[in-house]
Order: structure tokens, then sequence, then C-alpha cells
């Protein structure tokens, strides 16, 4: 047979190499099941675990069928934003991770691919009803694009056992002075070794969130309420170089625990006594460490002067519904029913620690309960006490670039700092921050050519 | 001999039958050329010259995006980076690999092929996995390399490998090491056992010693390998992007200030998360002139293409 083939024997076994692989297909495909009325994505598995269990009384309620899909949060954004520029399928509604939003607001307003939800949220009276200042991480150019699905205040979480133990009395650290105090105090190397053993809190070494919170605590950020950069602040010099302070040189307090497992380990072994704590963080602190349980508390942030802010934001996620979706109303309907669902918002923060922004929520009993972790303090008051007070972050398309390059004038700092000490330093991080100031804006009166909606 | 009047007939027939059939089975790789490779190509060279949102909103700007691009101090940071890196693999990484190649071929141990497999073995594995892996390994205090560093010169148990913009290149080169000595190891290994033995035989014998032989007979020898690898690791090393990409996951892959920044980490933070199709496309285009530019000079100074 093959001998017969015209064409040879590699021609042949192509063919029947096609042909076996093609039947092998067709005879292998499932029937196709019925498309959901609603595709919902999410990055956070604990999120994607409450929704499926919340999704079958939206259903039962609508008659509808709803998709809950668990997508790693790197790809989800990168994928969603080639997908809605080059117009292809996209889920009805994606929640995204906080400092992405630049991702999308890039171009002209009619390229966002989402639904504009200003009008909704004035209808159903949400900027009163929710934490006021969440919304303004989720908004560009005066549109609010998503509904903020948490706060984040931030808080310090310490080793209660250790902490006590050296006399500390957490209620006196008020302000960033008295804890710098405290730090230079009991930051020492234990063994003589001539590597210090136990620092008093766990910083970023390289800045970036830890730098930028302290900042946002001190009411200064990126960008302000007009978009417009906010680097050239006194403030953002005088903390930059607070920071300097902190984490470098003799009398540093600080040292960088990093993430994950080193990060376990950090905290297992005392290594620091302090880390700053936004809400989630306290969830995954006591599923990763379960035997540090009762050895742990939280406080306030220290202010940065005495009555001031005592906590700071840090992360956050929104929802979006995409423009493609054909049932917006739909949609909306099940953002509310998610977001703004009493009793589920209990249990949501009964299992994940998250402070969710509506305020009506935070009067729920698992909001005052007991937490053993934390030896015993109601997480859910402290937070609740701290979001009010958390400052808006407000999002641009160049959140991130800004971001970067306000790292770059604090690294650059330290790289003075290291080799000169302070003197001089001001005026170094003043020139870096101005370079840092002057590029984003050169970047983004470059691109303002192509966000205007004409 | 004759040829039977009617015989051709058939074959002619045959021919002709047959002659579509080539551009048939070539189709596939035509089209798929076409589609993914030409069109693009100049569908970028178009792009280049305007402002982009995306695909749907585009402005023309001209030559902007290059001129943007020749005065950017983080295009010129990353350009310096992936050149550090490229001679970093040229000068670090190809001696190693003809070293441990040269080792391998010198003996008859059993054990040759078992080093073979375990010095190729890291390239086994994804650079995503690798840089994950690294990323483990560089942590401050906990880490094996600080601590090994710190047992072996007493310097480096809380050193931030990829915190501190000084370490963030050498962290990147050790670990592109790791992966690329093996890999390259293995070509100059198949070079050195081509190589004619009679003639390094015939120099020893002539009073060469080990080290002249090497430089006057196998190294001439397997001069064409030699260039090969060198043209690929520059190639390579200008697109350079997962490796630093996972090893820095938190800033993207451009580590702090901008330290781990490859020119292919550029265009993808301009084209794709910056959403500036125009800008990447005159970034790609930049690098291939470079790309081109290297890999022609190299062979004309070695002479490959006299040959």
């Amino acid at each position: 047979m093959i001998e017969k083939f015209p064409y040879g024997k590699a021609p042949f076994w192509l063919l029947m190499v096609s042909v076996l692989s093609t039947a092998l297909l067709i005879a292998t495909r499932r029937p196709a099941s019925a498309k959901p009325d609603i595709v919902f994505t999410t990055f956070t598995p604990l999120h994607a675990e409450a929704y499926r269990r919340l999704a079958p009384e939206f259903e039962r309620a609508h008659g509808v069928h709803v998709s809950v899909q668990l997508v790693h949060q790197q790809g989800l954004t990168s994928r969603l934003q080639n997908a809605l520029l080059a117009g292809t399928a996209v889920p009805d509604m994606v929640e995204l991770l906080a400092g992405t939003m630049g991702y999308f607001i890039s171009g002209p307003l009619r390229d966002v691919g989402f639904t504009d939800l200003t009008e909704h949220v004035a209808q159903e009276g949400l900027r009163e009803k929710l934490v006021e200042s969440r919304f303004s991480l989720w908004s560009s150019r005066g549109h609010v694009f998503a509904l903020p699905h948490d706060v984040h205040p931030v808080a310090l979480m310490y080793r209660a056992d250790l902490v006590e133990a050296l006399g500390i009395d957490v209620s006196k650290l008020e302000t960033w002075q008295d804890f710098v105090t405290m730090g230079q105090r009991v930051t020492r190397d234990l063994d003589g070794d001539g590597v210090i053993d136990r620092y008093a809190i766990d910083l970023p070494l390289g800045g970036s969130d830890g730098l930028l919170l302290l900042l946002e605590q001190r009411g200064v950020g990126l960008f302000d309420a007009e978009g417009r950069i906010t680097f050239d602040d006194p403030r953002t010099v005088a903390t930059i170089i607070w920071y300097l302070h902190q984490t470098r040189g003799a009398h540093r307090i600080a040292t960088d625990c990093g993430w994950g497992q080193p990060l376990m380990k950090a905290m297992t072994d005392g290594l620091a006594l302090f880390y700053v704590a936004p809400d989630w963080r306290t969830y995954t602190t006591q599923t990763d460490l379960p035997h540090l349980a009762g050895k742990m508390k939280v406080m306030p942030l220290p202010a940065w002067e005495a009555g001031g802010r005592r906590t700071s934001v840090w992360g956050g996620t929104g929802l979006v519904i995409t423009k493609a979706s054909q049932h917006q109303e739909l949609d909306w309907e099940f953002a509310k029913f998610l977001y703004l669902n009493k009793p589920a918002l209990g249990q949501r923060f009964a299992a994940t620690n998250i402070i969710p922004p509506f305020k009506d929520a935070w009067n729920l009993p698992e909001f005052r309960q007991p937490n053993a972790y934390f030896s015993g303090q109601a997480l859910g008051s402290i937070y609740a006490s701290l979001a009010p007070s958390t400052p808006s972050v407000y999002s641009t398309a160049f959140y991130q670039l800004a971001t970067d390059k306000l790292n770059e004038a604090f690294l650059r700092g330290a790289e003075y700092f290291e080799k000169n000490g302070d003197a001089g330093l001001e005026q170094v991080v003043r020139r870096e921050l101005a370079e840092a100031e002057n590029y984003v804006r050169r970047v983004s009166e470059r691109r303002a050519l192509v966000m205007r909606d004409e | 001999m004759s040829r039977s009047p009617r015989s051709p007939a058939p074959r002619a027939q045959i021919q002709t039958h047959r002659g579509g059939a080539p551009y048939w089975f070539l189709a596939p790789y035509l089209v798929l050329t076409t589609v993914f490779l030409l069109y693009p190509l100049l569908h970028a060279g178009v792009l280049a010259f305007y402002q982009t949102n995306g695909p749907r909103s585009r402005v023309f700007v001209g030559l902007d995006n290059f001129a943007f691009l020749l005065a950017d101090p983080v295009f010129h940071k990353a350009l310096k980076n992936t050149t550090i890196f490229a001679l970093c693999s040229v000068f670090l990484q190809l001696p190693l690999s003809l070293g441990l190649a040269l080792l391998l071929n010198s003996g008859n141990s059993k054990l040759k092929g078992f080093f073979r497999l375990v010095l190729f073995s890291p390239n086994l594995v994804g650079q995503i996995f690798v840089g994950i892996l690294f990323g483990v390994l560089f942590t401050p205090r906990y880490g094996l390399i600080n601590r090994f560093s710190q047992a072996l010169i007493g310097w480096g148990l809380e050193e931030q490998w990829l915190g501190n913009p000084a370490l963030v290149m050498p962290a990147i080169v050790i670990t592109a090491l790791w992966v690329w000595v093996g890999f390259n190891m293995i070509y100059f290994l198949a070079a050195l056992q081509s190589v004619d033995k009679g003639l390094e035989e015939a120099a020893s014998i002539d009073g060469a010693n080990a080290l002249a032989v090497f430089w006057y007979v196998t190294l001439p020898s397997m001069r064409h390998v030699v260039v090969f690898v060198v043209v690929t690791s520059i190639i390579g090393s200008y697109q350079l992007f997962e490796l630093p990409l996972a090893l820095l996951p938190q800033s993207n892959g451009s580590g702090p200030d901008n330290s781990g920044l490859t020119v292919i980490g550029y265009l993808y933070q301009v084209a794709f998360a910056g959403g500036d199709l125009g800008l990447g496309a005159a970034v790609g285009w930049t690098l291939a002139v470079i790309i081109f530019v290297i890999s022609w000079l190299q062979i004309r100074v070695t002479g490959v293409a006299a040959e």
C-alpha cells in the first residue's frame, strides 16, 4: 500500500498521522457544557472559595448560571489587558489587584475595557456606605471603574511574648520617634559574632511597599487627587531620610525579612519583633505559622506626630465589569450581592480577617470576636477602627512608573548615605526625587497624545 | 542507447501531477512563517512610527519613538546591563564551558557520561524554575549561597543579592552560569571529539607542550563551533528576559534601580505593561540592528564567512 502511494513514504506517513490525530480528536471530544450567564474571574483562592459558596443563592434567585474561575494574578492581569486591547473574549466580571489599574487606563477613556460604574455608585449612595477613600484607587479621570472589595488598613503585628519579656509597653509607642527610641534599645547582636540577631522591625531594604505606605500614612503618596505627581514634597524627603536611618548604618533598627519561607523563619526566630501588617497579612500569618498562636498581637501604627494618623493602607482588590459583558445589570446585581451582602461579609471576615469597605458590616458579631491566635484580641474591631482614617491612593496610568521612579530615587539616596552618611544627603534625595518626577512627567506628557478622548 | 519515444510521456504526466505536491507540503511552514513572522515584522516596522495604546488607538509620531529611546536613561541602563551580561557570557561562561569540555574529553573515565548529564541537566529545567530556585538560594541570612559565602570568606550572610543594585547583575550571571555552562560544554565537547587526533599527536612529537597543542592545533580545528557558540551566546544574551523576570518577580524583572533590567525586559514594560506597542516595536528594531551589527562584525573579524 505504501509503495503504491504516488508521493513516497514520508508524505504517506505524514498523511496517516494527520488522519489518525484528527480522528482521535473527534473521538475524544467532550460535549460542550452550557455557557454560563456570568463568568467571574478572581486571583485569590480564598475569594474564589467564598464566591463559589455564595453563587448558588444568587443563581436560584435569578435563574442564571454563574461560573467562578481562579486565575493566577500576573497571568490574569496580562491576559486581560491583552484580550481587552485586542478585542478578544474576556470574562464578564474580574477582580483586580490594586496597582494594576494603571495597565487598563493607559489610553483614552473609550479604550478602557471596563464599564463606568460612576452612576451606579452614585445611585446606590455607595460613597457614603463604603469607605470613601477606597474609590480613588479604582478611578480614572473622575470615573469609577471598580467596586472596592476591601480597605486593608495597616497596623503593626508583633511577637507579644518577646516584646513583653523585654518590658516594652506598646501603648507608649505613640509616634515613630517613640518606636525608634525603643528600637535602638532592642536591636542587638546577642551572641557577639558581629551579626545582629534581633531587630525591632521588618522593613524592605529597597523601600518599595514599606516606604510607600509610610508616605501615604504621612498624607503624601505618588499622585494627588488631580493625578499630578507629588514627589516634590518636604514630607517625602523627610520620610526617605528617616527610612534610610532605620534600615542602614550603625543605628539601624530594621531588617528585611523578605517574603514566604524566609519571612516565616524570621518570625519564628524572632529576628524582628514588629511587622507591618495590613489586615490580610494577619490571616496569612495565622495560617502559615500556627505554632505562634497566642504569641502574636497587633497594635496601631505609630503616628508621625502625636495625635496623627495611626494607620496606612497596603494592597486592595477591586471588582470590574467588562464592557464586553452582554448583561450589565445582572453583573451589577451580582457585584452588589457579593460585596454588599451583610451576613456574608461577616462570614468572609471570619474566614479571611479582611475588613470590607461596607461600614454597616463592621457591627456584625464576627468583627468583635476575640482571635485566639492574636492573644484574644478582637482583630475586627481593631482594624475597623483604623479603616475610616485610611489615606486615599490615587490611581493613574503611570502609577507603576511612579512607584519604580520613587524607588530609584530612594536607592540612589541609599547609595549616597552608605558612602557619605548624612552630609549632603537631603540635597541628594531632593535632586533624585526631582529627576524622578521630571521623568514621570515627561513620559506622561508624551503619552497624553494617545490618551486624549476626541 | 536509444529511448523509447513513448516512455517520457507517463513520467512527464507523473511530474506534472506531482508538481504541486511539494508546495502543499511546504504550505504549512510558509503560511505560519508569513502570518507569525513576516507580517508581524513588517507590521512592527510600520508600528515603530506610531504611539499606541494597544492596537486600537494610535497616533503617528514619525521618528519620535526612536528619539525618545535614544534619550531615555532607562533604555541606556537596560542596554548597559544586557551588554554586561553578554560580555560575562562570552568571557566567563564560554571559557568555563570549554574548560569543562576539555576536562571531560581528557579522561576515559566511565563517569564521563554521568558528569556530562549532571552538567547539562540544569538546562533541562525551565528558566522560571531556575529563577525561583535561585531566589531561595540568594535569600539573606537563610539562603544557601549567603551561608556558604559567610562560611567561606566571612562575608555575605545578610547580603541582599536581589535587593542591592550592585549585586543584582552578579546574581543573574551566577544563575545563568549554572544553566548555560553545561549546555555550551556539549557543543565544545562535540567539537573536541571531532578534532583530528593525528594532528595533535604530530604536534606533540614535534615538541609542542599541551598548551601549545591546544592553542595551535585544537582551538583552530574547532574554530567554526567556537564562533557559532559565541554568536549564539551573544544573541541569546541580548534576548535575556525570563531569568530576571523569575528571579526578581517583585519588580517585574527590573530589579532595584533597574539593575536587572534587560533590553527585552524594557520592551516588555513599555509595550505590554505600558500598552505602547509603537515604542515596543522601536525597541525591537533597535535591538535587531544591534544584534545584526555585532554578529556581522564577529563573523567578519573571525573570517568564518569567507571560508
